[in-house]
């Protein structure tokens, strides 16, 4: 095959040569263009970079999951460390809370609103508007003569005793005790397990703990506005929580400084680590001062790379930078061809070039490829970094086949810099591929062992104290976060509760009201209510409210009763029913609980049901409730097994098209199927190298081993590329060390961001790693070894 | 208003624990109020143990005649007490510090109970120990006080909290003609319903048996 040259290329290099100044001015130029735009990015760390963003059924749950009722909020345990004293805690509770308000974080709960009697006088005149078929069966039990006779006896006994002075006025209004009924719904709206009410302060079971909610209004995404919220809270409690009693505290704000922080320091590591290890690389094996200029380029290339994100997005996502470090590493790969074959020298720099265009730009529209299939990714960080590399990709190209050829000067010598690394040729063949074969079906047999977690908070910095105090706040309060979520929809409120109200009447056969968190007892539709009312004044028709009107004048008489005492509550009972309303709840002291379980936004009005969160409930309600149009069902559980699945869809996809891409470019370059087969070597390696380690030492794969394996592709390919075009030039040892030493150098960059803490940088630090550290070995050696039979 | 309309029965019960004072104060006819309630305060510290009978009136519009009740009420420092009803129905119940029981004959049953966590109660035990404690410094804040008579002592109670106010009028509180004891306690609603506790054979600082608490 005779070598095409890039005949462009040679022109360009002629024509510029006449005109290298204004050619590296504005080399320089758009460096610093790349550095100012840079300047002005806004870094963003929080996880909306891994949120799929396609308004897809998992970005919908993701945005559905935030709306759960202490998902946004803040809370704090205050905990005793001794017995119970509970008076002395909630006074720490309520110190505590006055600290947090004087410090501005936000409105601070210690308890529920102030119920004092209106409530339960609320609960008692709306029951006929919320009684429904089976509390009017429990009514005809109550309205027996030998009942009335236990009831108004219990009263009156009630009227005796010290608690009879606070009663009075209840007994009067309902001496036999009806609106226990109405009192039974309130145990539907109990958000928090294990807690109990003390002196109006949310206390737990054990009495150790007291529960403090803070609703502030800092994004949870604002890791700026989170560092000084939390900032300000640690102060409040330093000062306010006396000795013996310790404070922990929990938010989405907590995980986003945590994220925040580990990605800055990763990023500071990433990018010192990667940066001098790639400059060692260069000064071991280049040992020439124009190698400097080769340094230079992925150097540029990230300042221009990030300065395009930052012209065209505003915001860089710090995953993105952080991958600046494997950009490092890859880009100079081309830079390292155009080095090695320019100080091979031989022949003029202008030819050179158009010879090492062909390689260089095939392996760069492998790599291209393999990014640009990540544009079709749901995740904007995963696309933004797939924009941020091919930038990257393309400016080395452009810098590497136009600006290095007029840097880089022959050597003085033929003798390679570094000794003579064509080593490979070397090796016994038998050897080589024997041994390739083995850890091949090694690999390939570990490599059905890989587990797949799509869960995200797999790719998010938890701490060891953090999930600790998550821990301890399920065992104090119980499931309070981690409740399903299902959502009734409507247009406007009455649409919302009257779909609440089927939805309830589905999950009450099911669910207790400990495991059943619903406003439907309470707040029923208009049109439920009217139903219920009808029914409540037909129940009373019919003489039976005569009938008790008559028990309960004989019974009150032998008790000494008035012949009026009970005539208010008689006249109740035949009253048009009062309705129930958002209201009335809020002036009963309800408001706070019961808005947050109505969410409105603009046109649509949502409520909120909880369930518990175990695969069983949450399978069989998946199941029921596709037949209630508008219900939808949220699970923190089930949100992680379908990004799951959207990631193992995505990553098919994925990998299917960028196999297919590539191969239809090896193809086109190279036709001969020995050759094609010999370019893939690489690649297939690294896969099955990669899948096959991480199955063998237990690590998951998760949604950045993704962009991670599209990389060892992108990568891998290349050096198939340059070492099959460097067999069809017949023997040249300059593409042999372009790929070792970029190969080291992607290493480097890999290298330095497997020591990265946050999971996601350590994620593709890893996965590559372990690709790539197959990919090259798999070039250098396997593809010589297997070319000896090739060869004519 | 039910929970506010439990307040009563804590100026009866803290008027019984400050009896000693009462006398005392009595006899040493101080000049003012405050002088008084000094007085009571001082004299309090003396009361270990109370024990009395009691007979209760409710005259209660919704019934047709005088609701009669009688019982034996204990108390005992720092934090015991003892409320028992024995006609016409035995109930009652005991406080100890944050623990409650209470028992009732027809049910036959007797049940624990938190008081923080049952807000009636949590009021009740919150008044009577105030009472016991005889923290005028908290009744002044709760109620505004007026003596009627200082010998034999006699007080008129106001609430001033306005959701008190809304339903209770006021309490009367009379002392034995040699002031050693509470003799009566008139709680007056603003309905004009109102109840009369009037407390007999009052022991005070004698042994009270370890199993009444």
């Amino acid at each position: 095959m005779t070598p095409p040259s890039f005949q462009l290329f040679e022109r360009l290099y002629r024509y510029l040569s006449r005109h290298r100044k204004p050619l590296y001015a504005a080399t320089l130029l758009m460096v610093a263009l790349g550095l100012f735009a840079t300047s002005k990015a806004r870094i963003q760390e929080d996880i909306v970079a891994m949120l799929p963003d396609d308004g897809s059924g998992v970005a919908k749950d993701f945005q559905l999951l935030q709306l759960a009722p202490f998902t946004r909020k803040i809370v704090i345990t205050l905990k005793a460390q001794g017995a119970g004293d509970t008076a002395a805690l909630t006074a720490a509770a309520d110190s505590l809370a006055q600290a947090l308000t004087s410090a501005g974080a936000g409105r601070v709960m210690t308890g529920p609103a102030e119920l004092s009697g209106g409530l339960f006088g609320w609960l008692g005149s709306r029951l006929p508007s919320l009684a429904t078929e089976a509390d009017l069966s429990e009514l005809a039990r109550a309205t027996t003569g030998p009942e009335v006779q236990r009831r108004l006896r219990q009263s009156y006994e009630q009227l005796l005793s010290p608690e009879g002075w606070a009663l009075k006025g209840s007994i009067q209004s309902d001496p036999l005790s009806f609106s226990a009924l109405a009192l039974e719904k309130m145990r539907f709206l109990n958000m928090i397990p294990n807690m109990r009410l003390v002196d109006n302060h949310f206390l737990s079971a054990d009495g150790k703990s007291a529960l403090i909610v803070v609703d502030s209004a800092v994004a949870m995404t604002d890791s700026g506005g989170s560092r000084e919220l939390l900032a300000g809270i640690d102060r409040a409690v330093a000062a306010s929580v006396p000795a013996g009693m310790s404070a922990s505290v929990l938010s989405g704000h907590r995980y986003t400084l945590v994220n925040a922080d580990t990605i800055k320091r990763d990023l500071f590591v990433v990018l010192i680590v990667s940066a001098l290890s790639v400059l060692a690389i260069y000064l071991i094996f280049l040992r020439s001062l124009s190698a400097f200029f080769v340094f230079l380029i992925p150097t540029s290339i990230l300042v221009i790379a990030s300065g395009a994100i930052a012209f065209w997005q505003g915001n860089i996502f710090a995953v993105t930078l952080g991958f600046g470090g494997v950009l490092l590493g890859i880009a100079d790969e081309y830079a390292m061809l155009i080095y090695f074959y320019c100080r091979q020298g031989g022949k003029d720099a202008g030819t050179i070039t158009a010879e090492v265009a062909r390689p260089v730009l095939f392996g760069a529209a492998a790599t291209l490829i393999s990014f640009g299939v990540m544009l079709m990714s749901s995740l904007p960080g995963q696309r933004q970094l797939a924009l941020y590399s091919m930038t990257g990709i393309v400016a080395a190209v452009l810098i590497s086949l136009i600006v290095l050829p007029h840097l880089i000067k022959p050597a003085p010598q033929e003798k390679p810099a570094f000794g003579n690394l064509d080593w490979g040729w070397r090796l016994p063949r038998r050897a080589v591929l024997g041994t390739w074969l083995v850890i091949l079906a090694i690999c390939g047999w570990q490599a059905t062992k890989i587990r797949f977690n799509g869960d995200l908070r797999a790719v998010s910095m938890v701490t060891p104290e953090l999930r600790q105090a998550e821990k301890e706040l399920t065992r104090t309060w119980g499931d309070m976060r981690d409740k399903a979520l299902v959502f009734a929809e409507g247009k406007d409120l009455e649409s919302a509760l009257r779909l609440n109200d089927r939805l309830f009447a589905r999950l009450s056969g099911r669910l207790p009201a400990g495991q059943l968190v619903s406003l439907a007892p309470l707040l029923p539709s208009d049109l439920l209510q009217k139903e219920n009312a009808e029914r409540w004044t037909e129940f009373w028709g019919d003489g039976r409210l005569r009938q008790l009107s008559l028990d309960l004048a004989g019974e009150g008489e032998a008790l000494g009763f008035s012949k009026d005492a009970f005539a208010p509550f008689l006249a109740n009972l035949s009253a048009p029913p009062p309705a129930a309303t958002l209201e009335g709840l809020r002036e009963a002291g309800m408001g706070e609980l019961v808005e947050s379980l109505i969410i409105r936004t603009p046109g649509n009005v949502r409520v909120l049901t909880l369930v518990p969160d175990t695969p069983q409930v949450v399978a069989a309600l998946s199941k029921d409730l596709k037949t209630l149009p508008g219900v939808h069902l949220v699970s923190q559980s089930r949100f992680g097994d379908s990004v799951g699945q959207a990631i193992i869809r995505d990553f098919t996809r994925y990998m299917g098209i960028t196999s297919l891409l590539v191969l239809v470019l090896v193809i086109a370059l190279f036709r001969k199927p020995s050759r094609i087969m010999l370019v893939l070597v690489p690649v297939a390696t690294g896969l099955i190298c990669m899948l096959g380690i991480m199955g063998m030492l237990g690590l998951e794969f998760n949604i950045f081993n993704i962009a991670a394996t599209i990389l060892i592709i992108g990568i891998c390919v290349d050096y198939g590329i340059f070492m099959v075009c460097r067999l069809s030039e017949a023997s040249d040892p300059a593409a042999n060390r372009s790929v070792l030493v970029s190969g080291l150098t992607t290493l480097a960059g890999l290298g330095a961001l497997a020591l990265a803490r946050h999971p996601s940088m350590q994620s593709i630090g890893i996965t590559v790693l372990l690709g790539v550290g197959a990919g090259i070995p798999a070039a250098l050696l396997v593809i010589p070894a297997l070319c000896k039979k090739e060869s004519p | 208003m039910r929970i506010p309309s439990i307040i009563p029965i804590f100026g009866i019960c803290l008027l019984l624990a400050a009896g000693p004072g009462v006398a005392r104060c009595a006899t040493a006819a101080p000049a003012g109020a405050a002088a008084l309630f000094d007085s009571l305060e001082r004299t309090a510290g003396g009361v270990n143990t109370l024990a009395s009978d009691f007979v209760q009136e409710k005259h209660l519009g919704m019934f047709k005649t005088v609701l009669n009740s009688k019982g034996r009420f204990y108390f005992g420092k720092p934090d015991r007490l003892r409320w028992e009803l024995t006609s016409p129905v035995a109930s009652g119940f005991v406080l100890t510090g944050e623990k409650g029981r209470r028992w009732h004959e027809r049910s036959g049953r007797t049940e624990s109970f938190q008081i923080s966590q049952e807000p009636v109660m949590k009021l009740v035990s919150d008044q009577l120990f105030a009472w016991a404690r005889a923290d005028f410094g908290w009744l002044k804040r709760e109620y505004k006080i007026s003596v009627l008579s200082e010998s034999p002592a006699a007080l008129r109670l106001e609430p001033r909290s306005s959701a008190a106010a809304g339903f209770l009028s006021h309490l009367l509180i009379s002392f034995s003609a040699d002031g050693r004891y509470v003799k009566t306690v008139e709680v007056h609603e603003k309905d004009g319903d109102f109840t009369r506790i009037k407390f007999l054979n009052t022991a005070v600082n004698k042994p009270l048996k370890a199993n009444l608490f």
